[in-house]
């Protein structure tokens, strides 16, 4: 199974991946509007707000959660 | 590019380390769980386990890490295709139930981790809260569950099953505590969300 470059999720299904193109290394929470992968910043601030929606944290903790989990991942490896 | 005879026998060392560590931590505890032992169960000498991991901390994140992913990949997969609040709990403990007595460490002791193995809990809970919320907003919208701020559904789950898991010994001595107590956990946690009609 594929695992999203950018955030790490599972991609299973066709409608799990950017724009429906299983060829797509990056998922449909990853993408943009146009179906480009999301910057580095966008991607850091979406899945703060992110956290902070769906599991209640301090926002600048969740900022730091998400940044310690994006450097592990190989989109944003450096 | 073709890995070499040494490369092979040095990623399936690896391998065996991390299997290793991942039994003995969930039967002796992540802080507690001497690297001796986890060489003796790998069947490896001490001195490999540094070759591979140069310390207890790293072997430690890294395999708290794999944790992570693999029950993610787990989640993810029970969750598939379940679009009711009731249904990804009850997805949600049948991935935990696999998964009980590393998981029950690494809740247990997740505040004196190092912060990376901290991280690897909040990605954890990320999959079901990415899930159950979006569950939830489309229930509360159709006014089959209270209308509730998200992270409050989240966290009161969270904090339920937590309690239950960290103190299993008291709940259920020697056997899975999800195995006994899910269906009734799941049950009351559903009746505080529905909407009574
Ligand atoms: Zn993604």
């Amino acid at each position: 199974m594929k695992t999203c470059i950018a955030c790490g999720m599972p991609m299973e299904k066709t409608s799990d991946f950017a724009a429906g193109d299983v060829n797509k290394d990056y998922c449909v929470y990853c993408a943009r509007p146009d179906g480009t992968m999301q910057s580095y910043d966008e991607k850091l601030d979406s899945m703060t707000e992110f956290i902070v929606r769906t599991q209640g944290l301090d926002k600048k903790a969740a900022n730091e959660a998400a940044k310690s989990m994006m450097a592990r991942l190989p989109a944003w490896k450096v | 590019m073709k890995e070499t005879q040494r490369q092979k026998q040095k990623s399936q060392t690896r391998k065996q380390i991390i299997e290793a560590a991942l039994k003995q931590y969930a039967k002796t505890g992540l802080i507690k769980t001497p690297t001796i032992e986890i060489a003796k169960s790998a069947k490896v000498s001490h001195g490999t386990i540094f070759a591979h991991f140069p310390t207890q901390d790293v072997l430690l994140t890294e395999v708290i890490e794999e944790f992570g992913f693999r029950v993610n990949k787990r989640l993810h997969e029970l969750v598939e295709g379940k679009s009711t609040v009731e249904e990804i709990l009850k997805a949600h403990l049948e991935g935990l139930t696999e998964y009980e007595d590393f998981y029950i460490r690494l809740v247990s002791e997740s505040r004196l981790l190092p912060p990376q193995a901290q991280d690897t809990v909040i990605m954890i809970q990320s999959a079901i809260s990415h899930h159950l919320s979006r569950a939830a907003e489309i229930e509360m919208s159709e006014g089959k569950l209270k209308k509730l701020p998200l992270h409050m559904v989240f966290n009161g789950w969270i904090g339920l099953i937590h309690y239950y898991l960290t103190n299993h010994d008291l709940f259920s001595p020697g056997e899975s505590v999800l195995k006994r107590y899910g269906q009734e956990l799941t049950a009351y946690y559903m009746a505080l969300l529905q909407v009574r009609i």
